[in-house]
This record gives structure tokens, C-alpha cells and sequence, in this order.
């Protein structure tokens, strides 16, 4: 008797779609669908900005792991026999020492402060991508000396109503800027290149070889930092652990607590956006999802009161109109899918651009599994309830509507 | 057959209480026509109902077949009405989503019969009311007289014991009147089909065996009519 109620609730249901209203048929699975873009597109937006923020931190920033002085001493030292020692554990792609000094430029009557980063181009090249941001000019050689290459941010423009912040005014690939080393020491060096990295820190500094810091610091076998970069993203506390085991001394960290404050509260702050923009949509999924197949349920009140009056169990009256809903919201799925593929397409060609770099959608299985069993919830409660109670309903009050 | 004895029903409208029936009991055999037959307001649709399973009396006690029905439950009344009762309603009641084939063996589907047995047998049916020509069309193709044949075939398709029917010619010219009342007479004196049929018609009479005379909710007269 089971597999009959549900042989005619299915015969039922398949008529009902096969031969209902096409428009609003339509209608309920094109809001169905604009309500699964919703729930997927928001979060696949902040996850590539947490992806974006990630991935720009270790590609242009910090590498995987950083490692950095040991308590009370202010640099590495013996940094040469560091190096080599990182560069033979396997899971270690490269490293790439590094000294930050504060420095002030001057270029014609423009003077700015801000980070000098010294650094061997050959071993950064292998652990961040800066070597590949140079969008004028070239990046660093290890032999060069006399030589900078400038940040984006740092260089400006000869228009500073072009600039995003304070600038150097704009100087050109090929002439000289003069740059105050911390220790008091000025040099006129030649700009070799402008580097492009999308993401403000990198592009506010200037970058010159660790031979021509060497120089002028009067320094050897020195850095205040060594970048990591390891086999695989996201094993970072894992590598922090291998390392140690492998005998560094040092301080290790992580590429996200080395940007700590700002990557933590911004991830943290989208992370609640998300939270409550998902949990907003829902309840207007909800709302709206309940209300359209709650109206089309109750204008079939009639034939629902027909239905049971030739004798037709209640029970396969609502796994009809449940099975109905059933196929609106896997049609719905279907299309809201194929959208937010569309959607996602279309913004991985032209990229939103945020002050951390261009960022795109990344649709994780998380949100995607969320919004498909809400959107199979919210429909089954929606056409359970209205069919429930008409069919529940004295039959000829549903036939000709309440007196 | 049915046995109706004090049945009563009372609505509730608003503060005002309308006396729908009051105390009606008769005796309805196999095999009879009977009509139920009364003013407007006279409580015939709703004695209808109630003999139909479709609503229920406010007191009284009413049994079909020898069981007592007013002691059933909605899902025990469904099942009884699949099983033993066969409705026309006034406006027809097709379902508009499927054919007049579909519309017909859907009860057949529901109590479990074969396919093939109901096919063959909604086929019989349409074929007798005239209909078999328009079995793969749907409602809105049909004209008022055609819906009806289709609802007279979808009731008789589990071959139930009684027939009602709520003025099924209330919305039909004279001739297409005519043909469901002879469609009717035939069933009856055929296969001795138990009809109870309302009208206000009194030409109708002359198609049943009995009538019942409702006057304010009660029983007014009982008559044999000339056939």
C-alpha cells in the first residue's frame, strides 16, 4: 500500500509539473535559483578575499615562515650557515634572508620616509614573487650595487592627485634618488626598476641588494629576517614544527602570525559579514521561497479538497505536492549552479580589485552544500505545510473555499 | 443499504446557529433511485453530504452497507469513500491537470488495481458515456455536459455500491440533462446501481423510484414516483 501511495503521489506530482502553469513554474524556479546565487556568492567573494589576503601574504610578504631573530639579539647572525641549513630540508623550497631598515628618499624636492628592504634577488626570487611584479624597468641582480628598485606606492606619480598616498613624485627608470640609510649614511642610487605587486606593504618600500646594504651598514653575515617558503600552503604549523626539530634556534613563525593584527582581524571581520549576510539570506530565502510555493499550494486548495473527495489518502495529497517541491528546488539548484558558474566565470576574467590585489570568487564545498539543503529544507517545509493543512481541511470548505 | 436515522446538522454562523437538519431518518435499499428533492435551503446538499462522507452530522447515526460510518475517522472515511462511494459533483470536480482517461482511472490507481485492468476498464466506461473519442483531452476542452459524463465515469470506475449525486444537470441544457439522467436510469436498471441524486427538478423525478422531500431540514414526505 506504501509503494501505491507513493506510485500515485508520484503520478500526481509529475502531472502537476508536466501540466501546470509553465509561468509560474518558471518563476518559482528562477527565484529559487536567484536565492541559491545569493547564498553561494557572498561567501565565495569573502573566502577569495581570505584566500587573496593569504596568498598575496605569503607570495609578496613573508613566504610561509619567517624566521627571526632569537630573544634579546636584535639580527641573525651567521646567516650564510642558517640558509644553508633550512635549504637542505626537503620540504623547504627556498629561503631568502632579508634586512628592513628605515630610510628616507628624496627625489627633486619630494622626501618620504619608509622601508628599505635589503635582500638577495636570486634566493627571493625563489621563496616571493616580487621579482615578477617589476612593471617598469628590471629587478635586482645579486652583483648589483648602486642601484634600487622602487615600490608603486613609494614612486607616485609626477601628478599626485594620481597617487594613493604621499610619493616620491614620480621618478623614472634610469635616474637617480638619493636614500638616507638608517645609520645616517646617503646615497644617490640609480632606479632600476618599479615593482607592482598589488599589495600596499610591498609597494611602499624600496629594495636594494644585500651587498649594497652590507656596504653601507658595515655589516657581514647579517639579516633581520629570513623568508621561507615551503612545499605546500596552508601545512604552515606543521613546517614551524619541522623546523625546530631540524635544529633552528631561532624564532619561527607563521606567515599569519607574523601579519597577525591586520590579516586576523580582516579575515575575522569578513568572517562575521559572512556569517550574518549568509544567516540574512537565509531567512530571506526562506521568506521567499515559503511564500511563492505557499501561494501556488493554496490556490490548488480546490483540487486538493477534490482530490479527497474521490479518495484520495491526505498523505499521498502532500507527498505530491512535497514531491513537486522536491523537483522546483532541484531544477532551482540546477540553475542557481549554472549561474553562479556564470557569475564565478565572469569574475575570475575581470577580478574585483581590492586594496590587498585582485580577488577571485573561490566556491568552497562549505556554503555550496549549506545553501542546497536549505534551499531542499525550506522548500519541503513549504509545500508540506500548506498541502498539510488543506488536506487536513474539511473537504468541502477546501472545494469552495471557507464560508 | 444506508440507514439514516436522526441525523442532524447544525452550522455555526457567527452567534447564529442554522438548524441545516434536524432529526431526518429513511432507509435507502439496494438498487433504488432515489431523489432528495426541496427548496432552496431545504438541507438536501447537505443530507447529501453527509450520506457521501464528505461532512459530517452534528448527532445522529448513519451506517452504509451495515457499518457504521459516523463512527469512522477522516483517513477510515477516505478509504470508505474509495472503496464504496462514487460522487457527482454539481461543477464536475475533474482534476485539470490530467485527461479525461487519466481523470477517470485515477480512484482505480489509488485502490490498487492493476493498470491494465483500469485502462481497459476507464475505457469501458468512457465508451458508455459516450466519451471514448475524448479520452487524451483535458478539462478545458470539454463542454459542461462531457465534463459531467467524465465525472459520472471517474465515480462508477471501483464499482461502488452507491452513487451520489449533487444536481449534476444544474449547469447543463435540457438535452445534456437528459442524456445524464438516461445515463442514470440505465446504470440503475442495468446493473442495479444505488443512486441518491438531489435536484430540483421536478421533471427529473420521473427518472427514480423514490423521492425524498426535504422542508426545513426535515423529511416532509416520502413518494414513489411514476417511471
Amino acid at each position: 500500500m506504501k509503494f501505491q501511495k507513493i506510485s500515485v503521489a508520484l503520478f500526481l506530482a509529475g502531472k502537476s509539473i508536466q501540466r501546470g502553469n509553465r509561468f509560474t513554474f518558471i518563476l518559482t524556479v528562477t527565484i529559487m535559483a536567484l536565492v541559491f546565487v545569493n547564498l553561494v556568492f557572498l561567501p565565495s567573494i569573502i573566502s577569495g578575499v581570505v584566500v587573496n589576503f593569504n596568498t598575496q601574504s605569503i607570495d609578496y610578504s613573508f613566504g610561509n615562515l619567517i624566521i627571526e631573530p632569537r630573544e634579546k639579539q636584535v639580527v641573525i647572525t651567521n646567516v650564510y650557515s642558517l640558509k644553508r641549513k633550512l635549504d637542505q630540508i626537503p620540504e623547504v623550497i627556498g629561503s631568502s634572508p632579508r634586512t628592513q631598515i628605515g630610510a628616507t628618499y628624496r627625489y627633486k624636492d619630494n622626501t618620504q620616509s619608509g622601508p628599505l628592504i635589503a635582500l638577495s634577488p636570486k634566493s627571493d626570487m625563489e621563496v616571493t614573487k616580487i621579482g615578477t611584479k617589476v612593471k617598469e624597468g628590471y629587478f635586482l641582480e645579486d652583483t648589483d650595487t648602486d642601484s634600487i628598485v622602487l615600490g608603486t606606492t613609494l614612486t607616485g606619480n609626477q601628478d599626485s592627485r594620481l597617487d594613493k598616498s604621499d610619493s616620491l613624485g614620480g621618478p623614472q627608470v634610469g635616474e637617480r634618488i638619493s636614500v638616507t640609510f638608517s645609520n645616517g649614511v646617503t646615497r644617490d642610487l640609480v632606479v632600476k626598476g618599479i615593482l607592482d605587486s598589488g599589495v600596499y606593504n610591498v609597494d611602499l618600500a624600496g629594495y636594494v641588494t644585500t651587498r649594497e646594504m652590507e656596504q653601507v651598514l658595515g655589516v657581514k653575515d647579517e639579516a633581520s629576517s629570513i623568508l621561507v617558503k615551503m612545499r605546500e600552503n596552508g601545512k604552515e604549523e606543521y613546517y614551524k614544527n619541522l623546523l625546530m626539530q631540524y635544529g633552528v634556534q631561532e624564532k619561527v613563525r607563521t606567515y599569519k602570525e607574523k601579519a597577525g593584527g591586520f590579516v586576523n582581524d580582516a579575515v575575522t571581520a569578513f568572517e562575521i559579514i559572512n556569517t550574518i549576510s549568509t544567516g540574512v539570506s537565509l531567512v530571506i530565502a526562506t521568506v521567499v521561497t515559503f511564500i511563492v510555493i505557499f501561494i501556488n499550494t493554496v490556490n490548488k486548495r480546490r483540487q486538493i479538497g477534490i482530490l479527497k473527495a474521490i479518495g484520495i489518502n491526505k498523505r499521498v495529497i502532500v507527498y505530491s505536492y512535497v514531491l513537486q517541491v522536491l523537483v522546483i528546488a532541484t531544477c532551482g539548484t540546477i540553475l542557481g549552479l549554472a549561474l553562479a558558474g556564470l557569475l564565478v566565470m565572469y569574475l575570475n576574467i575581470n577580478p574585483l580589485i581590492f586594496p590587498g590585489g585582485a580577488v577571485y570568487p573561490v566556491v568552497e564545498p562549505g556554503p555550496f552544500i549549506r545553501s542546497t539543503i536549505s534551499l531542499y529544507l525550506v522548500s519541503i517545509i513549504s509545500g508540506f505545510i500548506p498541502s498539510y493543512n488543506t488536506a487536513n481541511e474539511p473537504i468541502l470548505e477546501a472545494i469552495r473555499g471557507p464560508a | 443499504m444506508i440507514n439514516a436515522t436522526d441525523i442532524s446538522r447544525v452550522y455555526r454562523m457567527g452567534l447564529v446557529e442554522v438548524h441545516a437538519l434536524s432529526g431526518v431518518s429513511f432507509d435507502i435499499g439496494k438498487g433504488e433511485f432515489v431523489g432528495i428533492v426541496g427548496a432552496s435551503g431545504s438541507g438536501k446538499s447537505t443530507l447529501l453530504h453527509i450520506l457521501g462522507l464528505l461532512d459530517l452530522p452534528t448527532s445522529g447515526f448513519l451506517s452504509i452497507n451495515g457499518i457504521d460510518v459516523s463512527a469512522m475517522n477522516d483517513d477510515e472515511r477516505t478509504e470508505f469513500r474509495l472503496n464504496n462511494l462514487g460522487y457527482v459533483f454539481q461543477d464536475y470536480a475533474l482534476v485539470q491537470e490530467l485527461t479525461v482517461l487519466e481523470n477517470v482511472s485515477l480512484p482505480a490507481m489509488m485502490r490498487g488495481t492493476p493498470r491494465d485492468e483500469y485502462l481497459h476498464k476507464s475505457e469501458e466506461l468512457l465508451n458508455q458515456v459516450g466519451l471514448i473519442h475524448r479520452m487524451h483531452h483535458r478539462q478545458y476542452e470539454l463542454s459542461g455536459g462531457e465534463q459531467q459524463r467524465v465525472a459520472i465515469a471517474r465515480s462508477l470506475i471501483n464499482s461502488p455500491t452507491l452513487l451520489f449525486a449533487d444536481e449534476p444537470c444544474a449547469n447543463l441544457d435540457t438535452k445534456s440533462s437528459r442524456n445524464i439522467l438516461e445515463l442514470f436510469q440505465k446504470l440503475n436498471a442495468e446493473l442495479s446501481q444505488t443512486i441518491i441524486m438531489v435536484t430540483h427538478e421536478e421533471w427529473h423525478e420521473a427518472y427514480m423510484c423514490r423521492v425524498l422531500v426535504l422542508t426545513d431540514g426535515k423529511v416532509a414526505d416520502q413518494r414513489a414516483c411514476k417511471r
